[in-house]
């Protein structure tokens, strides 16, 4: 895939989530003009880049799409279910689409079909005659401003990183040059190049073949194979002047200049805002720093030059000039206070500014910044890096962090073996500083990591609205904090128990229509999904106003398990019963006669949040509805590890340590120093029976059988262990030993397995000899 | 002259190179086309020796001596 086919499968996703979640909006809510204008152009957008990458069977389905919401939009044609599901059905299809354009680089052979049948099913629920009238509106919008070219498009799209218009002056539109010069032109002294040379105002160029190059053996070199292409800003006289020879050869075509540039003009702001204002706080800190008299003018200056620039330059003229009348102030008064109040207001001004920025319309941001006022879209400007890149960029911070501890090492060898402790003193200050930037590095990178728990809400309205529907229930979904952050592996692997949670929800905690109406509930039952953070975890909790867990039924159902005996059952307070359906086994004692409220699967949601070091808990009440509650960490670190089998237990070893695993024959093993060793790769290798290090009992090893080594180096030592069996390879967040283990030496932590025994992580650097 | 060929094996671009150095350039190609080619000293490219450079998909030593060439032209060719 290219950069273009990447672009398009992810701005193809957000456009369909977009426009699920306006449709079901719609269906639930009100037909509103601004969200069917939304679903409108989502449909058209996603027509138009279809387009680009030149799937026609999915253009043909998004036209007929967008035909549909066109008509709603012009008030010819009301919403109905059916619609909504027709529209829902063509966003899914487009889906599976993008998946497997994305998978294979195309779609299926049948798409051109499916596609024609979707599209004729659409159009259907058109009225006959604005039908036809679309048609026409449509060919002659298509004419008019529509559709550039496709050269034209994929122009802009690959240049668009490196294209900078001409902000200041914003020419109406740019001009698209397209020249391909006549094979013959070289021996009419012709140099192509030296006209796009002249092209005034040069955005954006490329040259490339016109048809596929032969073998190099098979070239002309005096036949022109190439074809050039131009972004210019200048103007359309100029540039006909320059090809006025070759009209036959050359095709200029306008480009709307928003086509180019639109995001550049607007959303970058915010993050603007963020830098100059941690440029200002850190000038802040310059000023407070060192108090000597003697320099305070120098530096004054300098503070106030950085700050006022930096917001300048992101236009907050007003903001600047203040800052600059404060430094005089306090150059003729020798006192940098009022500089300090003047940084302080301007900081006070940004963060306001910031705040609004980060309103979701945009309208307070653009109403700080009249500069920003232009047509393109609102949203925030959003690099967008592969997980794996950040992924090495974390890798690289935690070795840099262990590069960095052999400083320290380092320091105490100067100071013992060379008596050097002036040097030692000045390494270790050194080692300090890089302690603090990799510190900070590493903490930056995992900010990089953090995503909003949006992304795992997003799928939500969707499935609740087809569960309820399914099972004859009316349900709104109900999301508060979806702008809560936290790691993307947490908000990723949130998804499947919350998923879970809604299910048993829908399924069991909320009442049929009658029922909640002989209750005196609405016939409209509600699900909140609430996000939330606490300190460094973040919460989620997903409650239902259904007919909730009566705790004596668990107490019931728990007593014909094995679970507690039953005095220990009596002893429970009301709120400890209700966590007993998290107890392992309990989903199957309660899936043969539903309890009231609950049922599948719970321990498995339990399960899944324990493994991204979380906790989860209920709270109930009778009749009112059931809330439960994931508490998870906003950050994880997660170790590789491997599990190996030694005597009949299990253990995990960090896969980090681990260099590789042979199976030797016996003979190979021989007697070193009274130890067993073996020679691999030029090097002795001691063999530490892992079994023995555990005081695990086991067979002794039968002289016949093959004998299993995980070699692994850690403290800079290399040692192959002797193990039993090797298991699978997996990452895991590892907890700390606790209570009576967490003196226990030779572990690094536990891990929780996904049949839900605990996994005990050694600490292969203590166990070593 | 030119293009040439430096000790080395190098192809080497030097000064303005016109139209009339393509076959030439093509030619050397041709024999070695793993070789690099060195464009440093270039100072005017005709778009029929940039056509033999793009068809060799041959990634010359830049920058471009050709100010332009070396602003507007991708560093990999084809």
């Amino acid at each position: 895939m290219n950069g273009l086919h990447e672009q398009f499968v992810a701005e193809a996703r957000d456009l369909i989530h977009q426009a699920t979640d306006d449709l079901i909006a719609v269906e639930r809510e009100s037909a509103s003009v601004d969200r069917i204008d939304r679903i409108f152009r989502a449909f058209h957008t996603l027509k138009g880049s279809a387009g680009v990458v030149e799937l026609p069977a999915m253009v043909l389905m998004l036209h007929a799409g967008e035909d549909v919401m066109a008509a709603i939009h012009s008030g010819t044609l009301a919403v109905t279910s059916e619609i909504i599901d027709q529209a829902l059905a063509c966003l899914d299809q487009v889906s599976r689409w993008v998946d497997s354009f994305e998978a294979e680089g195309t779609i299926p052979l049948e798409a051109g079909t499916r596609g024609q049948i979707a599209a004729q099913t659409l159009r259907e629920l058109l009225p006959k005659s604005t039908a036809a009238e679309t048609a026409i509106r449509e060919r002659f919008v298509e004419a008019d401003t529509e559709a550039l070219p496709g050269w034209v498009a994929r122009l802009v799209q690959e240049q668009r990183e490196t294209i900078s218009p001409p902000i200041e002056t914003r020419p109406e539109s740019l001009l698209a040059v397209s020249y391909e010069p006549r094979p013959g032109c070289f021996f009419d002294g012709d140099d192509p190049l030296a006209l796009m040379r002249a092209i005034p105002d040069l955005l954006a160029f490329q040259v490339a073949a016109r048809d596929a190059w032969p073998p190099l053996g098979g070239l002309d070199p005096y036949a022109c194979n190439l074809r050039f292409e131009a972004i210019s800003a200048g103007g359309r006289s100029e540039l006909e002047r320059i090809f006025r020879l070759v009209p036959d050869q050359v095709r200029i075509i306008p480009v709307p200049f928003e086509t180019v540039a639109p995001e550049q003009t607007v959303g970058s702001d915010g993050e603007a805002l963020d830098l100059v204002r941690n440029l200002i706080e850190e000038q802040r800190r310059v000023l407070t720093a060192s108090d000597q008299r003697e320099d305070m003018a120098g530096r004054a200056g300098g503070v106030a030059r950085a700050a006022a620039n930096a917001l300048r330059h992101i236009r907050r003229d007003p903001l600047a000039t203040p800052i600059e009348q404060a430094l005089k102030t306090a150059i003729s008064r020798a006192d940098v206070s009022p500089l300090h109040g003047a940084l302080d207001a301007a900081l006070a001004a940004l963060a306001s500014a910031t705040f609004a920025a980060d309103a979701p319309d945009g309208d307070a941001a653009q109403a700080v910044e009249p500069a920003t006022d232009a047509a393109g879209p609102t949203a925030s400007r959003v690099l967008r890096v592969g997980e794996d890149r950040i992924e090495a960029l974390l890798n690289l911070a935690g070795e840099l962090i262990v590069a960095k501890n052999n400083f320290a090492h380092l320091a105490r060898r100067i100071e013992k073996e060379m008596g050097e402790q002036d040097f030692a003193r000045a390494v270790r200050r050194e080692n300090d500083a890089i302690e603090r930037l990799a510190g900070e590095m590493y903490a930056a990178i995992l900010q990089l990591r953090l995503v909003p728990v949006a992304q795992a809400f997003r799928a939500f309205p969707r499935l609740v609205r087809d569960i309820a529907h399914r099972l004859g229930k009316k349900v709104a979904l109900v999301t508060h904090g979806e702008t809560t952050e936290a790691d993307k592996t947490v908000v990723d692997r949130l998804f499947e128990p919350l998923l879970h949670l809604l299910r048993n929800a829908l399924d069991h905690g909320i009442e049929g229509p009658e029922t909640r109406h002989a209750a005196g509930k609405p016939g409209e039952a509600t699900v909140t999904l609430r996000a939330s953070r606490l300190g460094d975890r973040f919460v989620v909790e997903v409650s239902d106003d259904g007919c909730g867990i009566d705790p004596d039924v668990v107490r019931r159902r728990a007593a014909g398990g094995q679970f507690l005996a039953a005095d220990e059952l009596a002893a429970l307070s009301d709120a400890q019963a209700l966590n007993l359906i998290f107890a392992p086994g309990f989903s199957t004692a309660a899936k043969v006669s539903d309890i009231s409220g609950r049922g599948v699967g719970m321990d498995v949601v339990r399960t899944m949040v324990e493994q991204l070091g979380g906790q989860v808990s209920v709270n109930s009440g009778v009749g009112t509805g059931t809330t439960v509650r994931l508490e998870l960490p906003m950050n994880i670190a997660l170790t590789r590890i491997m599990a190996v089998e030694i005597g009949g237990q299990v253990f995990g070893i960090p896969l980090d340590a681990v260099t590789e695993t042979v199976r030797l024959s016996p003979d190979r093993i021989g007697q070193i120093k009274g130890n067993e060793g073996v020679v691999l790769r030029d090097r002795i290798v001691p063999i530490c029976r892992l079994a023995e290090m555990m005081n695990v009992p086991t067979a002794p090893a039968s002289e016949a059988t093959h004998r299993l080594l995980v070699v692994i180096e850690a403290g800079g030592k290399v040692v192959a262990i002797e193990v039993d069996a090797i298991r699978d390879r997996f990452e895991a967040v590892l907890k700390p030993m606790q209570g009576l283990l967490s003196n226990a030496r030779g572990y690094a932590g536990t891990t929780l397995l996904a049949d839900g025994t605990i996994l005990l992580v050694l600490d292969i650097k203590e166990l070593l000899p | 002259v030119s293009v040439h060929r430096r000790e080395d094996g190098t192809i080497v671009l030097a000064g303005p190179c016109m139209a009339e150095d393509a076959e030439p350039l093509l030619q050397l190609l041709q024999a070695t086309p793993e070789t690099s080619l060195d464009w440093v000293q270039c100072t005017f490219l005709h778009t029929a020796v940039l056509q033999v450079i793009l068809a060799a998909r041959t990634q010359p030593l830049g920058p471009c001596g050709d100010a332009w060439v070396a602003r507007w032209v991708p560093d990999a060719p084809g």
